[in-house]
C-alpha cells in the first residue's frame, strides 16, 4: 500500500492506495507548532478508514512546509559562512539591484548569516585552478575561530569552487572533525555545483540555516513512523522527486518548495491518467495563484527560482506565483479604474460573504453575486456564504465607480445599481492578472498555449478556468475533484530523484563527445555513491533492503524500496545548459545523446522556439550539466468512482468537493473515471 | 467616466493591463534574445508602445534612465513615410536619442494598411564605435568621439550590417539590434491583436482614455502635496571645476513645475544632457515622490512642466562651428557620455532634495575596460594566454552600486543602485571567465553611510587587477562632495578611486598594465534625522 501525506496551510491530507487500487483519504487539521502531529493523525485516520495496519504500508511519501515556514518566519539556525578572503560580503551585496525601482528604501531580506559570523578563507581559485593555495595550518586556525563562535551550522562557499572544490572539501573535512557532530556543514560545490557566486553562496547559506530545524523535524517524524511500524517517510523535494528522509534532513534547501511540488505531482499524475501530455496547470487559492507547465509529460524545471526574496540555485519545478486569489480585494484607484489586489482579505476576515467582518468586495464575493458559487451548499469547513453581504460590498464599489449612474438609461437590464456589472468587472480584472501569469509561462517562453490543456485546481481555480482558456485560445479544460487529495495522491505516486549539477564551461575543441561522456559519467557516479557509472538500475534492484530501514542518504536504499512496489524502471536524465558565446543566460536541453552536434542542434532549435531566432554562425558553449537520477515510479492502479455529474452543458455551476466549477456557455463535458471533469469548447 | 473614449472603469483597467503585458512581453523578448551582457544580465533596456500621434501609451522600464525619454525618439520619425515591415533606428542625442550607446529601434505598426501606433525598444549597446572600447570615454569633448552618431535612419538589412560593422564586436551589435527588432515585432503583434479585439477604430479613443487615466492619477498625487516653492542647489564635478545646478520646484494645485533656470551652461566636457535625459531624471524623481503604480505613459507626465533654457548643461544643443556663423549649417555637437549616466543622477537628487530627501550615492560609477585587437599580448605578470580569439579585443562595461540615502522612515539600503540605474552586477565567476581581469576584492564599504535617526546605506569597494594591458575609462561623481543628509542627518562619505594605491580623479581615462590594480570605493548615502 502506498501512503501520501500532504501538509497544507489549513488541512493535512492523507491518501492510501491499496494494492487492489482502492483509494482511501483522510483530512485532519494541520498542526503548525509541530507538523508531525498532524501527519501522524492523518496517517492513523486513513489507516483506520482502510482497515489497514501500518506494516502493510510499503511506501510513505511526505510533502511538507516546514522549511518554507521556518524561512518565512525567520526561525533559522545560528549560521556561519566561510567565503574567499575579500568576498565575505558577496552574500549581502547580492546582484546590487535595489528591490523596487521607486520605493528607494525597500530592502532585500537580510542575509541569513550576519556580518560577524562571516569568515575569510585565506585562499583563492581562478577559473583555471588555485591561485592562492589553502594552507592547512591557517585553515585549522580559522576553524578554531569558528568553533569558538559556536555556530549551529556552517556554510562554505568559495570562489570558482564549482570547478575547483578542493579547498571547500578540505575546510568541510576540518569542520566535521573539529566541530560537534550536531553542527551542520554545507559545501557549495557539493550542494549546488554551478557558477555565479552570489546565487551559489546564498543557496548554501539557506541550506545550512534551515537544515538543523528541518533535520530535527524529519528525524522526529521518522522515529515516530518506524515506532508505529510505518516505513520512514520519503520527502518531496522542490524538484518534484522524493528524497530519503536522511538526505532531506541533511539538505533542507532541497525541500523549500516541497509543498507546491506535491501539488504539481498530483497534476502530473492526473494528466497521465487523462492521457494528456501538454498541460498548463493553474492552482488558485485564497491569496495567490500558481502556474506551471507540463510539456511532453514532464513538468518544466528551473534552477533560477527565488524563495521569499532569496535565490535558490537548485533544480526546482518552475512554478510562477502571482498574488491574485479568491480573497483579492477590489477597489477604485485614484484614476477611477477598477483594480483587484494585491491586497487580500485572506482567510480572516476573509471575503465579505464569509460573514467574519470583512467589508471589502473580493473576487469570491463577485463570483457569488454572479451566481457562480452555490448559495446554500456549505463550502469546505462548513462555511455558508452570505450573498446579501457580498452584494452590499460590491454595490458600494459600484457606486464609487459610478457604474449604477452610467447605466441609468438601461433601466430594463435588471441591474439598476450596476452590481452585476461591477461583479463581472471584478472577475474580468482579476482574470487579467491571472492571465499575465499564464502568459509568462507560455507565450513569453515561445510556447503556444493553444496546444495545451488547462488544468485548474485549488478552491478558486475552476471558477475561472474556462474564461482563462478562452482568452488563451485553449479548447480543453481539466478540473480534478479535490486538490488536497490530489497533492497527497501525487505524493503517493512520486518517484525518488537525486540531482547533481556542475558548471563545466566547455567551448571550442573542449566541447567534444569524449569530454561530455567523461563529465556525464562523473556526474552520474556522484548521484549514486558506491555504484559505478556502468551499473544499470536492474543490476542494483537485486539489493532490495527492507522498507523502513532506510537510514542513509544513499540512493541505493531509496531505489530498493521503490523496487519493492513497482516494475516501472528507474532512469537517468541529462540536461545540458547551453548558450551562444557572449550570452549570459543558458537554455536547458534534455538529451540522451552526448554528441555535440546533436546537442548544438537541439540548443539552436530550443533557442529559436524561445527567442525566435537561431544563430548558426554563433559559437555554442556548454555551461552546465545537470544529471538527475530517478528511481522507479510506483505503478498505480487506481479505482475511483467518478462521473457523477453526468453531462455538463454550460452555463452551469458544478459543486466539486472543496471547489466550485463554473462552466460558461459554449463549454461542455463530463467527468472521467478518475473524477476529473473534462470540458471542451464547443 | 465612459466619456469620449467609451471605456468604463473595467475596460480601462483591462486595457491598461493588456498594454502593460504587451510591453513586458516585448522586454522579455529583448532581454532574452540579446547577446550582450549589458542588455541580458544588466537589463539596460526598455520597451514601449505609442499611439499614431506619437504619444507613449505604455512603457516597460527595466531601468529608470529610459523613463519618459523614448517619446523624443518616436517624435523624430513621426513625419516619415511608414509602411508594413519597416523599422527606424537612431541614437543621436540631439535627434531623439539620449547618449550614443542607447540605440532606439522604432517600428510602425500597421493593420490593413492603417497606422495603429509604434513599438519602440531602446537598449544600451556595449559599444558604438567610439574612440575607446565601450564608447564611454571619460574625457570626450565632442559627440563624434563617443561613437557612431545615427540620425533617424531606416533600419533595413544593409543598414543593420553597415552600422554594426562600424562598431566593435559587430556580430554582437547585429544580434542586439535583431533582438530589438524581435521585441518590436512582438509589440506590433500584440497591438494588432488588441485592435482586432476591440476594433481598430475604437483603439485610438481607448489610447486616449489610458493616457487621461494616468494623468488623473498623477494629478491626484500632486494635489496631495502642499502648494509652495522649494529650492535645491547642487554641483557636478566637472574636470575643470564644479558646475552648479539649480532647481526651483513649484507645487501649484495639481501641477508641478520644475524650473532649472540658473543652472550652468553646457560645457566642453561630456556632462551635457539633452533635454530628454533631464526629463527622464525629473520623471524618475516625481515617480518616487508620488505613486510608482501610475502607468508610465505620456499622460502621467502631462501635469509636470519642466523648464530648462536652451544651451544649459541640462538642455544642451549643437552649436554652429566657430567661424561658420551658420553659413553652411555645420554644427559642433557637445559630448554627452557622462550626462546620461551621471548628470541625470544629479537632476534626480535635486528634485528629491527639494522635497527634503537625503541623497544617495548619486553616481553609477561607470567603468569601461577594453583592449583593441592589436594591443600587445603579455604572457608574464599574471597574463593569461588566450586560445580562442580574445586577441580580437574586448570591451567590458560595469556600473557599481553604493549607499542609498536614508528615508524619513527607514535606513538607506547598502550597495545598491540608487537612482537612474538598477542593473545587475556581473558575477565575479562570469567576469573572470570572459575577460582578462581578476577581482581582488568586492565588499561593502562599512561605515561610509551617513549617521542619522535613519542611516544612509554603505557604499561598496571593488578592486580589479588587469591581467593584460588594457584601457580603462572611469566616469564617477561624488568624489569631491558628499551625498548630503536631510533633516539633520549626516552626509555619507564621498567616493574615492586609486591605481595601486595612488589616488586618481573620478573622471579618468588611462591604461592599466598587467598586474596593476584599480580600486573603486563608492559613496555612502546621507542619513535622515538627527542621530
Amino acid at each position: 500500500m502506498l501512503l501520501g501525506v500532504d501538509v497544507g496551510g489549513t488541512f493535512t491530507d492523507a491518501v492510501l492506495v491499496g494494492s487492489d487500487g482502492a483509494v482511501h483519504t483522510a483530512k485532519v487539521p494541520t498542526t503548525p507548532a509541530d507538523q508531525a502531529l498532524g501527519v501522524l493523525d492523518a496517517v492513523r485516520e486513513v489507516l483506520a478508514r482502510a482497515g489497514a495496519e501500518p506494516g502493510e504500508v510499503t511506501g510513505f511519501a511526505h510533502g511538507m512546509t516546514v522549511a518554507t515556514n521556518a524561512l518565512l518566519e525567520g526561525r533559522v539556525a545560528r549560521t556561519a559562512l566561510i567565503a574567499t578572503a575579500g568576498f565575505t560580503d558577496v552574500v549581502e551585496l547580492g546582484r546590487q539591484a535595489r528591490m523596487h525601482l521607486y520605493k528607494l528604501c525597500e530592502s532585500s531580506p537580510p542575509p541569513l548569516v550576519p556580518a560577524e559570523l562571516r569568515y575569510a578563507a585565506p585562499e583563492r581559485c581562478g577559473p583555471e585552478g588555485p591561485l592562492v593555495a589553502l594552507d592547512p595550518v591557517r585553515a585549522e586556525e580559522l576553524i578554531e575561530e569558528i568553533a569558538r563562535a559556536e555556530p549551529e551550522a556552517v556554510a562554505v562557499a568559495l570562489l570558482h569552487s564549482y570547478a575547483h572544490p578542493e579547498h571547500e572539501r578540505l575546510l568541510g573535512a576540518l569542520l566535521r572533525e573539529r566541530l560537534p557532530a550536531a553542527t551542520h556543514v554545507s559545501l557549495s560545490s557539493e550542494l549546488v555545483g554551478t557558477f555565479r557566486e552570489y546565487e551559489r553562496t546564498a543557496t548554501t547559506v539557506l541550506d545550512a540555516a534551515l537544515s538543523p530545524l528541518v533535520g530535527a523535524y524529519l528525524r522526529r517524524l521518522a522515529a515516530a513512523s518506524t515506532a508505529q511500524g510505518l516505513p520512514e517517510p520519503e520527502i518531496m523535494q522542490s524538484s518534484g522527486g522524493l528524497a530519503a528522509s536522511a538526505r532531506a534532513a541533511s539538505h533542507a534547501a532541497l525541500t523549500v518548495l516541497s509543498g507546491p511540488a506535491g501539488g504539481v505531482g498530483g497534476a502530473l499524475l492526473l494528466a497521465e491518467l487523462a492521457d494528456v501530455e501538454n498541460v498548463l496547470c493553474f492552482d488558485m487559492g485564497g491569496t495567490s495563484c500558481d502556474v506551471c507547465l507540463i510539456t511532453g509529460g514532464r513538468v518544466t524545471e528551473t534552477a533560477e527560482r527565488t524563495v521569499a526574496g532569496r535565490p535558490l540555485a537548485l533544480p526546482a519545478l518552475d512554478i510562477h506565483t502571482v498574488g491574485a486569489g479568491g480573497g483579492s480585494i477590489a477597489w477604485r484607484d485614484p484614476g477611477g479604474a477598477l483594480r483587484v489586489g494585491p491586497e487580500s482579505a485572506g482567510a480572516v476576515p476573509g471575503p465579505a460573504c464569509y460573514g467574519r467582518g470583512g467589508e471589502e468586495p473580493t473576487v469570491t464575493d463577485a463570483n457569488l453575486v454572479l451566481g457562480r458559487l452555490p448559495r446554500d451548499t456549505p463550502l469546505a469547513g462548513g462555511l455558508r456564504l452570505d450573498r446579501a453581504a457580498a452584494e452590499r460590498a460590491v454595490a458600494r464599489l459600484a457606486r464609487e465607480l459610478g457604474l449604477g449612474e452610467e447605466r441609468d438609461g438601461h433601466d430594463d437590464d435588471g441591474d439598476p445599481d450596476g452590481v452585476l456589472a461591477c461583479a463581472a468587472g471584478i472577475v474580468r480584472v482579476a482574470e487579467a492578472e491571472m492571465l499575465r501569469a499564464l502568459r509568462v509561462m507560455t507565450v513569453e517562453r515561445g510556447i503556444d498555449p493553444r496546444e495545451l490543456a488547462l488544468m485548474s485546481f485549488g478552491g478558486a481555480g475552476p471558477l475561472h478556468a474556462c474564461a482563462l482558456a478562452d482568452e488563451l485560445g485553449i479548447v480543453r479544460v481539466l478540473c480534478p475533484r479535490t486538490s488536497g487529495v490530489l497533492c497527497a495522491l501525487g505524493l503517493a505516486a512520486a518517484a525518488p530523484r537525486r540531482d547533481v549539477s556542475r558548471t563545466v564551461m566547455l567551448r571550442g575543441e573542449a566541447f567534444s563527445e569524449d569530454e561530455l561522456v567523461r563529465a556525464r559519467d562523473e556526474l552520474l557516479a556522484e548521484t549514486r555513491p558506491g555504484v559505478g557509472p556502468g551499473s544499470s538500475s536492474e543490476s542494483r534492484s537485486g539489493s532490495a533492503g527492507a522498507a523502513g530501514s532506510v537510514d542513509s542518504d544513499d540512493f541505493l536504499d531509496v531505489n530498493a524500496r521503490v523496487h519493492a512496489r513497482t516494475r516501472v524502471q528507474a532512469h537517468n536524465r541529462m540536461v545540458y545548459e547551453m548558450r551562444y558565446r557572449g550570452q549570459s543566460h543558458e537554455l536547458p536541453v534534455e538529451s540522451e545523446s552526448a554528441d555535440p552536434t546533436i546537442l548544438r542542434e537541439a540548443f539552436a532549435r530550443a533557442h529559436e522556439q524561445r527567442y525566435g531566432y537561431r544563430d548558426d554562425s554563433g559559437e555554442v558553449e556548454l555551461v552546465t550539466m545537470r544529471a538527475s537520477v530517478w528511481g522507479e515510479a510506483p505503478e498505480l492502479s487506481l479505482r475511483e468512482g467518478g462521473g457523477d455529474h453526468g453531462r455538463i452543458e454550460g452555463p452551469a455551476v458544478c459543486p466539486l468537493p472543496e471547489a466550485t466549477l463554473y462552466v460558461p456557455p459554449g463549454w461542455s463535458g463530463t467527468a472521467d473515471e478518475w473524477g476529473t471533469v473534462r470540458l471542451e469548447r464547443s | 467616466m465612459s466619456g469620449r473614449s467609451g471605456l468604463d472603469p473595467i475596460q480601462l483597467q483591462v486595457l491598461t493591463g493588456a498594454l502593460r503585458a504587451a510591453c513586458e512581453e516585448m522586454g522579455a523578448v529583448l532581454i532574452r534574445s540579446a547577446r550582450s551582457s549589458n542588455i541580458k544580465e544588466r537589463r539596460d533596456a526598455s520597451t514601449a508602445l505609442f499611439d499614431p500621434a506619437g504619444e507613449m501609451v505604455m512603457q516597460a522600464e527595466h531601468i529608470p534612465v529610459h523613463l519618459g525619454s523614448m517619446p523624443a525618439a518616436v517624435e523624430a520619425v513621426l513625419d516619415e513615410d511608414h509602411s508594413q515591415g519597416m523599422s527606424w533606428v537612431l541614437n543621436d542625442p540631439f535627434a531623439g536619442g539620449t547618449h550614443l550607446p542607447d540605440i532606439t529601434v522604432i517600428t510602425p505598426i500597421l493593420l490593413d494598411g492603417v497606422l495603429m501606433g509604434y513599438a519602440a525598444s531602446r537598449a544600451h549597446h556595449a559599444d558604438v564605435g567610439g574612440r575607446i572600447p565601450g564608447s564611454m570615454p571619460a574625457d570626450s569633448r565632442t559627440l563624434e568621439e563617443e561613437g557612431v552618431v545615427i540620425g533617424p535612419t531606416r533600419l533595413d538589412e544593409p543598414t543593420l550590417r553597415g552600422l554594426s560593422a562600424q562598431m566593435r564586436q559587430p556580430a554582437e551589435r547585429e544580434a542586439d539590434l535583431r533582438a530589438q527588432l524581435a521585441a518590436n515585432r512582438m509589440g506590433a503583434l500584440r497591438l494588432c491583436e488588441l485592435a482586432r479585439r476591440i476594433g481598430a477604430e475604437r483603439l485610438s479613443g481607448a489610447f486616449g482614455a489610458v493616457l487621461d487615466y494616468a494623468e488623473r492619477r498623477t494629478r491626484a498625487c500632486l494635489a496631495a502635496l502642499p502648494d509652495g516653492e522649494h529650492h535645491a542647489e547642487d554641483v557636478l564635478e566637472a574636470p575643470e571645476g564644479d558646475l552648479t545646478l539649480r532647481l526651483q520646484a513649484t507645487v501649484a494645485g495639481e501641477r508641478l513645475i520644475l524650473d532649472f533656470t540658473g543652472s550652468a551652461a553646457q560645457h566642453g566636457g561630456n556632462l551635457n544632457c539633452p533635454l530628454a535625459v533631464t526629463r527622464s531624471a525629473c520623471l524618475f524623481a516625481t515617480r518616487v515622490l508620488t505613486d510608482p503604480d501610475i502607468p508610465p505613459s505620456a499622460g502621467a507626465y502631462r501635469p509636470i512642466e519642466i523648464i530648462v533654457p536652451g544651451g544649459s548643461i541640462l538642455n544642451a544643443r549643437p552649436t554652429p562651428l566657430p567661424g561658420d556663423a551658420g553659413a553652411s549649417g555645420a554644427v559642433s555637437r557637445p559630448a554627452v557620455a557622462a550626462g546620461n549616466v551621471e548628470t541625470s543622477s544629479r537632476v534626480a537628487d535635486l528634485v528629491l532634495a527639494a522635497f527634503g530627501r537625503a541623497q544617495g550615492q548619486g553616481t553609477m560609477n561607470n567603468l569601461t575596460l577594453g583592449a583593441a585587437p592589436d594591443a600587445p599580448q603579455r604572457d608574464g605578470a599574471g597574463g593569461r594566454k588566450d586560445r580562442e580569439g580574445r586577441e580580437a579585443g574586448f570591451s567590458y562595461y560595469e556600473t557599481l552600486g553604493g549607499g542609498q540615502g536614508a528615508c524619513p522612515d527607514a535606513d538607506g539600503p547598502s550597495g545598491v543602485h540608487v537612482a537612474m540605474s538598477n542593473t545587475l552586477n556581473t558575477p565575479v565567476e562570469a567576469l573572470e571567465r570572459e575577460f582578462p581581469v581578476r577581482v581582488v576584492e568586492y565588499a561593502l564599504r562599512r561605515g561610509s553611510g551617513g549617521a542619522g535617526a535613519h542611516r544612509g546605506g554603505d557604499g561598496v569597494v571593488r578592486e580589479l587587477e588587469a591581467l593584460r594591458e588594457m584601457t580603462f575609462s572611469l566616469i564617477a561623481e561624488r568624489r569631491r562632495h558628499s551625498p548630503r543628509g536631510a533633516a539633520g542627518g549626516e552626509p555619507g562619505l564621498p567616493g574615492r578611486d586609486s591605481i595601486d594605491g595612488q589616488p586618481i580623479p573620478g573622471k579618468t581615462t588611462g591604461t592599466l598594465k598587467p598586474g596593476q590594480r584599480l580600486r573603486l570605493e563608492t559613496p555612502g548615502g546621507g542619513g535622515h534625522g538627527r542621530h
